[in-house]
Parts: C-alpha cells; sequence; structure tokens
C-alpha cells in the first residue's frame, strides 16, 4: 500500500487539487452551456423548457446588453492605459531611488488590498456633491463643483478613478522591481556609444521589462474586465446605465430579473472574450520555463 | 527623500552631471514621491476623519476637516448595538477554513507540479489551466454555484462560502508554492531519500520546513482574499448567520439612505487587519500581487 502510494504520489498529490478546480470551474461552465439553451426556470429547473439558440439570439438584438459590453471595454481599455501610463512613468523617474525604501513601497500598495467595499465607501465619502471633500476642493480652488457618481457625464470617470487610485501603485511596484532586475553592462556601453536617454529606453528598457510588463497588464485587464464591487457600491450601474458592467448586468438578469438562461448565454460570451485575449496574452509571454 | 547612496548610483549614470540639475531632479523626485504618499494616504485617513464625526458633523458643509470634538458613538453603534461583531466573526471563520483548506490542497499540487515529471505535456497543460482557472470572472460561475448550492441546501451557509473561496484561492496557492518549490535544491531531500526516507517523509521533514516563509506568505493573501470578497457572499448569504462583513456594510448602503457614521466606522475596522497584513508580508508583496510571476 505504502510503496503503491510512493509510486503514484506525482497524481494522488495532484488529485484533490484538479478534483476541486473541475468542480468548481469546470462543472460550472459545462451545466452553463446547458442552461443558456433553455428557457430555464432556476425555481424548478425540470420545468424548464429547451429553446435552441434563442438567448443567444437575444445577444445581437439587446441594446442593455451592448452597453454593458460597450461600458466594460470602455472602463478596462482606459483605466488600464491610465494606469500602466501613470505607474510606468512613476516608476521611471524613482527609478533606484525608491528601491530599498520597502515602508514606503508598502503604503502605496494598500490601497488595492484594502476591502473593495471599503474603497467604495471612502470614495462614496469624497464624491459626495453636498458634503465631499472633492467638491470642498474644487470650491476652494474657485471651480465649479460636479455631481460625480450622481451624473451621467461624470460617473464613469469617477469609477475609474477609483480604479486608478486603487491599482496604479500595483503596476508601478511591478514595474520597479523589473528595473532591478536590469544589468548594468549595457547601459555602460550605449552611454559609450552616445546613445540618447529615449534610445535607450526603447532598444534596452523596453525589451528587458517586456515579460513583466506581459503579466501585470493580463492581471490587470483580467481584474478591470470583471469589475463589480464598485459599482454596486458606487452607482448600482447608474444614472441611466452609463456604468453597468458585464458583471453587473449578468448579476441583474440573472437575480433580479431570475433570467437565467439568458445570464448564462451573456456569461458564456463574456468566458469566451476571457478565454479568447489571456491565451493570446500567455501564449506571448511564454510559460514554459 | 533621496538617500546618499541613491545620489551616488545617479552618478554613476550619468557620467559628467551638472550639480544643480542634479539637485533639481532629487527635488522633483522628493515631491513626486511626497505627492503620490498623499494621495495614496488621503482618501483612508478621510475614512478614519470621517469615522470619529457626530451625526452633526458628518453632514458640515462645507466640510470639517479637522475634528475638534472626536466620538466613539460610530464605533460603539457599529459593534455594540448592531450586528458587526457577527458579521466580522463570519468573516474571519469563512477566512480561516478556506485558507487551511486551500493551503493543504494547493501546497500538495504545488509541490507535484516543482518537482515531477509527468507524461508527454500533461506538465504545460496542467499549469495552464490553473492559471487559466484565475483568469475566469467570478461572475460567470456564479450562476451554477447558486444552483449547486442550492440543490445540496447549503445556501446561505458559510460552509458555501469557504468552499466557492477554496476553488478561488487555489490556483493562486498552487503557482505561488510551486515557485517556492522550485527555490527549494533537489539535493535536501535527494539525499534524505537516500537516507532511507520515503519522498512523502522528504516533503514533510525536509522540505516544508523551509517552504514555511513562502506558505505563511501565501496564507496571509488568502486570508485578505476571502476576507475582501463581496459578490459571491452578496448572492449566496442572506441573513446575520452567514453574512460577512463586506454584506453588512453594503446593507447600510441604500438608494434612499446612507449610514455614513456606522458604515465609515465600520469600513475603518475592515481595513485594520489588511494594513497589519500588508506590512507582515511586505517582502513578499510584489511576488504574491504577481500571482508569482515576478520575484520582487
Amino acid at each position: 500500500m505504502e510503496r503503491w502510494a510512493e509510486e503514484h504520489l506525482r497524481y494522488l498529490l495532484l488529485a484533490p487539487a484538479v478534483l476541486v478546480l473541475l468542480a468548481l470551474t469546470v462543472f460550472p461552465t459545462v451545466y452553463m452551456f446547458t442552461v443558456a439553451f433553455q428557457k430555464f426556470n432556476p425555481a424548478d429547473p425540470s420545468a424548464s423548457a429547451f429553446i435552441g439558440f434563442a438567448n443567444f439570439a437575444r445577444l445581437l438584438v439587446d441594446d442593455k446588453f451592448h452597453n454593458a459590453l460597450f461600458n466594460t471595454l470602455f472602463f478596462t481599455t482606459v483605466s488600464v492605459a491610465a494606469e500602466f501610463a501613470l505607474g510606468l512613468g512613476f516608476a521611471l523617474l524613482v527609478d533606484k531611488h525608491l528601491r530599498r525604501a520597502n515602508f514606503i513601497k508598502t503604503v502605496l500598495l494598500i490601497p488595492m488590498m484594502l476591502p473593495p467595499i471599503a474603497v467604495a465607501i471612502t470614495w462614496k465619502l469624497l464624491y459626495q456633491p453636498q458634503f465631499g471633500v472633492l467638491n470642498d476642493i474644487l470650491i476652494r480652488l474657485g471651480l465649479e463643483p460636479l455631481l460625480w457618481t450622481s451624473s451621467v457625464d461624470t460617473a464613469m470617470a469617477s469609477i475609474i478613478l477609483v480604479d486608478i487610485w486603487e491599482w496604479t501603485p500595483f503596476i508601478f511596484l511591478m514595474i520597479l522591481a523589473g528595473l532591478a532586475g536590469l544589468p548594468d553592462e549595457p547601459y555602460e556601453a550605449a552611454e559609450l556609444d552616445g546613445a540618447s536617454a529615449w534610445q535607450k529606453f526603447r532598444d534596452l528598457t523596453w525589451p528587458f521589462l517586456r515579460p513583466v510588463i506581459t503579466i501585470t497588464v493580463l492581471l490587470r485587464v483580467m481584474d478591470a474586465f470583471r469589475l463589480f464591487d464598485q459599482v454596486y457600491i458606487l452607482t448600482r450601474g447608474g444614472p441611466a446605465s452609463v456604468t453597468e458592467t458585464l458583471s453587473y448586468y449578468i448579476y441583474k438578469v440573472a437575480f433580479r430579473f431570475f433570467d437565467t438562461g439568458y445570464a448564462a448565454a451573456i456569461s458564456l460570451f463574456m468566458l469566451a472574450l476571457t478565454v479568447v485575449f489571456s491565451m493570446w496574452f500567455i501564449k506571448r509571454m511564454r510559460l514554459e520555463d | 527623500m533621496s538617500t546618499p547612496p541613491a545620489t551616488s548610483e545617479a552618478t554613476r549614470r550619468a557620467p559628467i552631471p551638472g550639480r544643480t540639475r542634479q539637485k533639481a531632479k532629487a527635488a522633483l523626485i522628493a515631491a513626486v514621491i511626497v505627492f503620490a504618499l498623499v494621495y495614496t494616504v488621503f482618501p483612508v485617513l478621510w475614512l478614519l476623519i470621517n469615522s470619529f464625526k457626530t451625526r452633526l458633523d458628518m453632514f458640515a458643509i462645507p466640510p470639517i476637516w479637522l475634528v475638534t470634538s472626536p466620538t466613539l458613538e460610530n464605533y460603539y453603534q457599529t459593534f455594540v448595538e448592531r450586528a458587526y461583531l457577527t458579521y466580522m466573526a463570519n468573516s474571519l471563520i469563512v477566512a480561516v477554513a478556506t485558507t487551511v483548506a486551500s493551503l493543504v490542497i494547493g501546497t500538495m499540487a504545488g509541490y507535484a507540479l516543482a518537482r515531477f515529471d509527468y507524461p508527454g505535456r500533461m506538465k504545460f497543460h496542467l499549469s495552464f489551466w490553473i492559471l487559466s482557472t484565475r483568469m475566469m470572472p467570478p461572475i460567470v460561475t456564479i450562476v451554477p454555484l447558486y444552483l449547486f448550492f442550492a440543490t445540496l441546501d447549503l445556501l446561505n451557509t458559510k460552509t458555501a462560502l469557504a468552499i466557492a473561496y477554496t476553488g478561488f484561492n487555489l490556483p493562486f496557492v498552487i503557482w505561488m508554492m510551486k515557485g517556492y518549490f522550485a527555490e527549494i535544491p533537489r539535493d535536501l531531500e535527494e539525499s534524505a531519500m537516500v537516507d532511507g526516507d520515503t519522498r512523502l517523509g522528504a516533503l514533510i521533514r525536509i522540505v516544508l520546513p523551509l517552504a514555511k516563509p513562502g506558505m505563511v506568505a501565501t496564507a496571509i493573501f488568502c486570508l485578505i482574499l476571502s476576507w475582501n470578497e463581496l459578490l459571491f457572499a452578496l448572492i449566496i448569504t442572506e441573513t446575520t448567520s452567514a453574512n460577512t462583513l463586506p454584506i453588512g456594510i453594503a446593507g447600510r448602503i441604500t438608494q434612499y439612505k446612507v449610514e455614513w457614521g456606522e458604515i465609515s466606522a465600520a469600513g475603518f475596522a475592515a481595513c485594520v487587519p489588511i494594513i497589519i497584513f500588508a506590512f507582515v508580508v511586505q517582502r513578499h508583496l510584489v511576488r504574491g500581487l504577481s500571482f508569482g510571476a515576478v520575484k520582487g
């Protein structure tokens, strides 16, 4: 018995993890496929009716879904691009000055580790139009106060600002960690050749940083794409659905309208987008070593 | 803010610097760092300040920046008069159960992937698949899991939350531990095996103690993840018996009324363990936050 266990240890150690992940990710996905083809009755699944591709056909004509998809893509692109530009710029600027300053680095990382609910109420306080501190600052500077999350014009920007606050430090510190691994010699050689700062960045720093940048952006895009918490607390998708993301829309369809079959169809669409994007991205970072 | 060794490093990269230009650059960097720190800390500080405000001060226009007569009323209401202590206990129970389960299961798998060979490209495909489950948006699995827990009669229980969170944490634990194990020299366990130990014995007696710092850091990340989780708890739990802290707080924010004092106090209280943890794991932060991809 013991010898048998020892011989098959490589599989025995893996088995529990594989089983749990099958049960909690693969099984739900497969089940989702069957639900998506039904007019599903969540109260009594046996009373559901097979309706073919009808749920998927709705994806083509549902304006609310198109709106949520657009909002999600817009939010993801703008947030990650802004965080990346700020994080990279800040990392290049302070480079060696902050490397050993663990205390400062930890303080900067705290926003992304805090409970999203705490982040959301913090910003709800800051954004509050009457007694919020941001409008107080605007007024003191002689500017017009804003309605922040309550106005169609500024709600999405407000959500993006919160995300930038939470996540820019992450990109900054990842790139800083990448910079710490750069060798000195190529820079000395480039210096002798009279290379400009931009040339050194383009030909040395950027190629060296690419693996770090790849994983950082991948993680960030995946998290931004699933945004739910901040929308739920700050705007509930409003006003006029301008901050409704895919996650929030699925939540509404499944647990407010109880249209489970259609929620499954949207979920599968969202999953497909995630899979295509991450496959393409992970292939690029050469995971095998 | 710029320390002497940092200045000398900068000198090395730019051989003929103008002294004033260098000073200006150091001042600029210091200014940017100070701005970044203020910008990062201020919102959390504002939450803390507000948690000490009386109901009247809370709604003052313009807002009061310095609270002259701080009150603990909000904390008293939150933790004595309302059910937040129960919510906290629920959060803690779920977090600990999740962490233990995912650490045991994930460490085993992480070790296997770090040490053993598998036929064909099985190892690559397995690692890739495990990583890919991390990329799944949680909302995608929530409908089937909800129905699954309904069938098992586990809705509105801490057990259901612990099971779901274990699924979220596992890929993370596997990848982190795989990385930590890969850094421990194989010779150590191989010589123990030459001395008559079994592979499992060598793993438990030799490798695990060496991997302990990594396991502790990984465990803390698991605790944080389940402590913070909102979406699943929102859908699976309904009453005080299973509601976690984020749900308790979210319940006090409705379209018509927001209990500002109460949620400020409870929100800051929810942050305290996280801030402590962040400093405990500071050497592992970059690694943990990057899924083990960047060693930092």
